[in-house]
């Protein structure tokens, strides 16, 4: 008869490969956290919270979701808190494409996105060329040689020197030889006004705002900054369509993780958003917004990452925009 | 009649029994959160979001805007007991506020600040009602150049916040410009003065400096002489709390012009809250006849800039519907949101009537309660003022950097005090540093620097009225001189 500590070893020996396996599938157990750039009410600050809302309302998630807003510096504040949390499992960030623009141009910059984890591609967010419906310009083109015709002349509203909306202006005027104005404005409630207002002539906007700004009367598109045409916008064309060879680089949205994060809370997380992306809350979100979706798992975050850096600072140098790194 | 047709159908929607207590939780809320400083209406409504998403839209809507503009009336509290601003737009009433209750009137002033804010803040939805659409066309005539001007106008009212010496109050006035240029630079991604440091990178938060300045600053300032502790003298019942007739008879301007200001500034996309209680209250020491009593306890001080950044609500939904902007309430409703959803529209003006109400209803007995608060001994107080700051800073940034920087604003505060320099210039000078900078740069990339289009009929007027403003201290010299001489001859 076997001893006691026999069967109970026995025992053992059955379950512990169990054990290994379901130790293998990390899950949450405390509350989760997602840092994010911007303040309450920022672009990645409400994606966050309706990320937040997505997981619990279609129950992917057995924890609370908290959005952390580490705003300042383009990225740069949260990129350092992501990092500080080293192998913190129950933490992720939601990045942008100003996470690999911002260290460029910032030296003081001392963690970078490409020293965290990357999880996953979300998304990319498309953006259309705009005027005012009364404008005198019916296409891209007709835009373009009124610039040509007029060096600086001719103004656009945008944010800052190294936003998208700039990079996509020096690439055409690269381009196509024509010059006109960029003007930057803090927030998209301005540039929008500078437009309707008269006091420039064009913008790049995000196509649900510009949606409504057309239904309206107000505005006109005049291309799409996509590589395809977006459901919502199937009578306009893309740059490459309207006869400009330019690839605007893409803006990005992505989910990174502290730099030393387990490799099976990385597993879970990129598990995670691929179902996230299959359900109902997800495409709806998607189709509302009118946003591109552009899946990718961690190893494709990582190498698009590098390619939009290398393009950024090939645009800069340009466009005489200093690089610090 | 379209007007009152919406209106009526507007009330309708706003006093079912689900939107009217939505309304009531929305500004008790509101008041809550503009008590408290550091927690503002839009970390709050980001908060709030996800339940948003749960709730029907005009509930939801209703209550966000409950929180937005019963944060104001809330606002004003911690400035006039404890010289800490609880929100960003009510910085200027701690410089009378503050006065008034170091004097005993604190509930006066308490008062005052709830019925200032529900007579603009009513103003303002009743001219969002009237004006707003020809307004918002008017609005978007408004550009760098215009702003400039505006910016350049707050600056000059540098002139009415100087005490004694005008010298020391542009110097501190510099001051708050240079800390306006921290971080990073808009235009050129270049950084400055941040000193190497990731955290500078954003620039400085104003209410943190304001937060310093004046309330530690005062806190250190006073801690200095050693004297028994005191109580601040606090009337006993809730009539010799409320301001008087002559309180109120002395604010009829005021009230005019908060709304006025308030309103006008709102509609500006580009300009805020803050700005229109500054320039309220510079308007409002300009044309006052004992213009020497602000600074030191003036009621008008508190009633005009409380005025104005309630009538702003009214007025900054102007621009947010215009450029469908209204994403921070968690909805994107866009330019034809009045004609997709007049329920919704009218159900939220409406609900804007019943709030002001409410928040006077809520705001008026609690007078009586937040005024015993300085009952007590200075030993208490001044912990409290402290914690309440620090609390604040916290709250607003959860950063350890934010609360150093508290603690080097406090000291400048201490410093500004003891060699006598004004701290309100130096705030002021912060707020509209960075828009005015802005401004001039957009205006010059607009006209490729050509400078005349600084010279545009809005802001040529502007800066006319500006450069009238920096010729006050002048003309007071030449009245000076002028009774010197009558004197002599008698």
């Amino acid at each position: 008869m076997p001893s006691r500590t026999a069967r109970a070893l026995a025992l053992l020996l059955l379950i512990l490969p169990l054990a290994a396996i379901s130790h293998a599938e990390w899950k949450p157990t405390k509350p989760v956290e997602i840092i994010v750039h911007t303040g309450p009410g920022g672009g990645s600050d409400v994606l966050a919270r309706a990320i937040a809302v997505m997981l619990e309302r279609e129950k992917l998630i057995p924890v609370r979701v908290q959005v952390i807003n580490k705003p300042g510096g383009n990225g740069a504040v949260a990129a350092a808190a992501i990092a500080e949390r080293k192998d913190d499992p129950h933490t992720i960030g939601l990045i942008t494409s100003v996470w690999i623009a911002g260290p460029l141009t910032t030296s003081e910059a001392q963690v970078t996105v490409h020293d965290l984890k990357p999880i996953a591609q979300l998304m990319k967010e498309p953006a259309v060329f705009a005027v005012r419906a009364d404008s005198p310009f019916k296409s891209l083109k007709e835009f373009i040689d009124a610039a040509k015709a007029k060096p600086g002349a001719l103004k656009q509203s945008g944010g800052s020197v190294t936003s998208r909306d700039n990079i996509i202006r020096l690439s055409l005027q690269h381009a196509t030889g024509a010059k006109w104005a960029f003007v930057s404005f803090q927030g998209g409630g301005e540039r929008l006004a500078a437009l309707l207002g008269g006091h420039v002539d064009i913008m790049v906007i995000e196509p649900q705002e510009a949606g409504e700004q057309v239904r309206a009367g107000k505005l006109r598109v005049l291309a799409q900054l996509t590589d395809h045409r977006l459901a919502g916008y199937a009578e306009v064309p893309t740059l490459r369509e309207a006869g400009f060879d330019v690839t605007p680089t893409p803006q990005i949205r992505g989910v990174v993780a502290p730099p030393q994060m387990p490799a099976d809370a990385v597993a879970y997380w990129e598990g995670l958003f691929a179902k996230l992306r299959e359900t109902a809350s997800w495409k709806k979100y998607v189709h509302d917004n009118q946003l591109e979706e552009s899946f990718l798992p961690g190893e494709g975050l990582r190498k698009s990452m590098v390619q939009i850096e290398k393009e950024l600072r090939q645009q800069y140098q340009l466009a005489g925009i200093k690089t610090v790194r | 009649m379209d007007i009152l047709d919406g209106l009526l159908q507007g009330f309708q929607v706003a006093l079912t029994a689900s939107n009217l207590t939505m309304c009531v939780i929305g500004v008790v809320l509101g008041t809550i959160i503009g008590v408290l400083p550091g927690l503002g209406p839009p970390a709050t409504i980001a908060m709030l979001l996800p339940l948003t998403f749960k709730l029907d839209p005009t509930g939801a809507m209703i209550m966000l805007a409950g929180i937005y503009y019963g944060a104001k009336y809330g606002g004003s509290t911690t400035s006039i007991l404890l010289n800490v601003p609880g929100e960003s737009s009510s910085v200027v009433t701690c410089i009378d506020g503050y006065r008034m209750a170091l004097k005993g009137r604190a509930g006066p002033a308490l008062g005052m600040a709830a019925i200032a804010s529900f007579i603009a803040g009513t103003f303002g939805v009743v001219a969002l009602m009237l004006v707003a659409p020809p307004l918002a066309k008017l609005s978007l005539a408004f550009s760098a150049p215009e702003y400039f001007a505006l910016m350049v106008l707050g600056l000059a009212m540098v002139v009415l916040l100087s005490g004694e010496s005008l010298v020391k109050a542009l110097l501190a006035m510099l001051v708050g410009l240079w800390i306006a240029s921290m971080g990073t630079d808009l235009f050129s991604a270049t950084s400055r003065f941040t000193f190497g440091q990731v955290q500078l990178l954003g620039g400085i938060d104003f209410v943190i400096v304001a937060i310093g300045v004046f309330a530690v600053g005062e806190v250190l300032g006073n801690m200095e002489p050693v004297k028994p502790a005191e109580m601040l003298p606090v009337p006993k019942g809730l009539k010799n709390l409320m301001p008087t007739w002559e309180d109120m008879r002395r604010c009829r301007f005021a009230f005019v012009n908060g709304s006025v200001i308030g309103f006008l500034i709102g509609v500006l996309p580009g300009a805020g809250s803050t700005i229109a209680s500054f320039i309220s209250y510079g308007i409002e020491k300009a044309v006052s006849r004992h213009p020497e009593e602000f600074g030191q306890g003036a009621i008008e001080g508190v009633a005009a800039p409380e005025g104005a950044n309630n009538a702003e609500t009214g007025g900054a939904l102007v621009p947010l519907i215009l450029l469908g902007a209204l994403v921070l309430w968690g909805f994107k409703p866009g330019p034809l949101f009045i004609q997709d959803s007049p329920q919704l529209f009218w159900g939220l003006v409406a609900s804007m009537y019943i709030g002001n109400v409410l928040l006077l209803i809520l705001n008026l007995p609690l007078v009586a309660v937040f005024a015993q608060l300085l009952r007590m001994p200075s030993y208490a107080m001044y912990p409290l003022i402290l914690g309440v700051s620090i609390v604040g800073v916290y709250t607003a940034s959860s950063s350890m950097f934010q609360l150093g920087l508290l603690a080097v604003f406090g000291l400048l505060g201490y410093a500004m005090r003891k060699l006598d320099y004004p701290t309100a210039p130096l705030v002021l000078g912060l707020v509209l540093g960075d828009p005015m900078e802005k401004a001039l740069r957009q205006s010059l990339m607009m006209s490729q620097g050509d400078l005349s289009i600084l010279f545009r009929p809005i802001p040529s007027v502007l800066l006319g009225i500006a450069a009238l403003l920096l010729m006050i201290p002048l003309f007071r010299k030449f009245n000076a001189l002028r009774v010197q001489m009558i004197d002599r001859e008698a």
